[in-house]
């Protein structure tokens, strides 16, 4: 067992009325790359911005390199805790709609955070930068935007920009999911290699052979709750809630 | 038909009054720039207000929520009377407040500029409101995931995409404060409308409120041509689907 980077217990979050997260335990070796699977309203994306605290739990402990997350000195959860800036700078984050930054060039999505938060020089900031994007295979788009650029490639400049922040542990929110099928495979291909230097990953997918092939655990959500969990081969080709089962059984349909 | 033009339109009157009026017109515009320039940051600064995150600043929120809502609801012309008549006797504030003489304009100018300004404050942070919430929720996400501070995400991502999505409201804005800078006339400014209303009185002959008027069209009229440009070339950049991601 590799040492924890994250751990879960019994985390709980709500929206309004709206119990998304029913008391979730996980726990994240470092090097681990955990793909998380289930229906949509599971509660897979907000399990991901509980982790990096853009939506603090209401309830639950998570540790990150062993530390408490959730509480600060004096203060409850979430934005008021001091370890706002532990996380952030720890984890990062891509998104299913990119969200680059439109008003900025390719190089400056990647280097802004570095500079502004780290206090990084814009020379030392752009050199990491041109590296990462050469690494993603986007070396010759620097001073591009990114709306001439294809979904696939906005989605590599995405993961270079959080790569940019030096993170222990990456978070990707369905990042293929809105991506013309033919472009997929170029972004998987870079999580791949990301996983192959032993980055920590959480991966909320419904690529199932992404997950078999990649993941060291899968888990399956529903309703809020960790339903499964396992080696891929066992929860994939041998799962044993009903759920789980029901859930393969359509998206292999396919 | 006659008596009407010449009440209206006595072309002899208003040429030989041209430049008085047009003066007085300066005026207008003086206070315009002054009170536009001013009224423009300190809307941006009420709608950064207003956003404020968490807990913390809910007094802040709600303050300024109060305020805009009501500068916006009190009519202009009694924030003027309020302040000029009201201000000077403050004597708790230092006199170079209570009656202002500054960059060599009376104090009249000034209070008139003040009363713009908060009332156009109010009008224009909600301009600048809806332009932040126009950009998508995913920006402030994806800066917050960084590690900026919401004031570094403000800064850098939100702010400058928000007021590319506002220049034709804010011009109206711009176009009603220049219309409204001739409210400023009720408290003895020599602005335009207070100079033709004194030829009015002295002649009995509307031709030089005619002229004023004329003033404000040249000036007004292709700024609203402007603000329909404007507003046609955005909607044509959404068709093109320059504004990604909405979701």
């Amino acid at each position: 067992m590799p040492e924890p980077m994250v751990q879960l217990k019994g985390v709980r979050k709500r929206f309004g009325n709206l119990e998304v997260l029913k008391g979730v335990d996980l726990d994240v070796g470092k090097g681990e790359v955990i793909c998380i699977l289930g229906p949509s309203g599971s509660g897979k994306s907000t399990l991901l911005r509980c982790v990096n605290l853009l939506a603090p739990p209401e309830d639950g402990e998570i540790f990150l390199e062993g530390q408490d997350i959730c509480k600060g000195p004096g203060s409850g959860t979430g934005e008021q805790s001091w370890n706002l800036d532990f996380v952030r700078q720890r984890v990062g984050m891509v998104f299913q709609q990119f969200n680059l930054f439109p008003h900025k060039s390719v190089l400056a999505n990647v280097t802004l955070a570095p500079q502004q938060v780290l206090g990084k020089s814009k020379k030392e900031a752009e050199e990491k930068g041109r590296a990462l994007l050469e690494r993603v295979g986007l070396g010759d788009r620097l001073g591009q935007y990114p709306e001439t650029l294809s979904g696939g490639q906005q989605q590599r400049v995405a993961i270079a920009r959080a790569l940019a922040m030096e993170p222990h542990v990456m978070l990707f929110d369905e990042v293929t999911s809105a991506l013309d099928p033919e472009l997929v495979k170029e972004v998987l291909d870079t999580m791949r290699e990301l996983a192959e230097e032993g980055m920590t990953m959480l991966v909320v997918t419904h690529e199932i052979g992404f997950a078999r092939e990649v993941g060291d655990q899968v888990v399956f959500m529903d309703g809020g709750v960790v339903v499964e969990q396992g080696e891929p081969k066992q929860v994939l080709d041998n799962p044993q809630e009903e759920r789980t089962q029901k859930f393969l059984g359509l998206v292999l349909e396919r | 038909m006659k008596v009407f033009f010449e009440q209206y339109f006595d072309f002899h009157i208003m040429g030989e009054h041209f430049g008085e009026v047009f003066e007085a017109f300066l005026q207008n515009l003086l206070i315009f720039f002054v009170a536009a320039i001013i009224a423009l940051i300190w809307g941006l600064v009420l709608a950064l207000f207003r956003q404020a995150p968490g807990k913390k600043f809910i007094p802040i929120r709600v303050l300024t929520i109060a305020y805009i809502d009501v500068l916006r609801a009190v009519p202009l012309l009694i924030i003027i009377l309020m302040i000029s008549g009201g201000v000077p006797f403050l004597d708790f504030l230092p006199k170079d407040i209570r009656i202002p003489h500054w960059l060599g304009k009376p104090d009249p100018f000034w209070y008139g500029v003040a009363a713009l300004v908060f009332v156009y404050g109010a009008y224009m942070a909600e301009v600048y409101r809806a332009g932040i919430e126009a950009v998508p929720s995913g920006q402030m996400e994806a800066a917050r995931s960084l590690g900026m501070s919401h004031l570094q995400a403000m800064r850098h991502i939100i702010v400058p995409q928000a007021v590319t999505k506002v220049p034709a409201p804010m011009l109206n804005e711009l176009i009603s404060l220049l219309k409204d800078t001739t409210l400023v006339s009720v408290i003895a400014f020599g602005e335009s409308v207070l100079v033709s209303r004194e030829i009015l009185a002295e002649q009995l002959n509307s031709s030089a409120l005619v002229l004023t008027a004329a003033f404000f069209l040249v000036i007004c009229l292709p700024g609203a041509r402007l603000v329909d440009y404007l507003i046609k070339r955005n909607q044509g950049k959404m068709s093109r689907g320059a504004h990604i991601e909405v979701a």
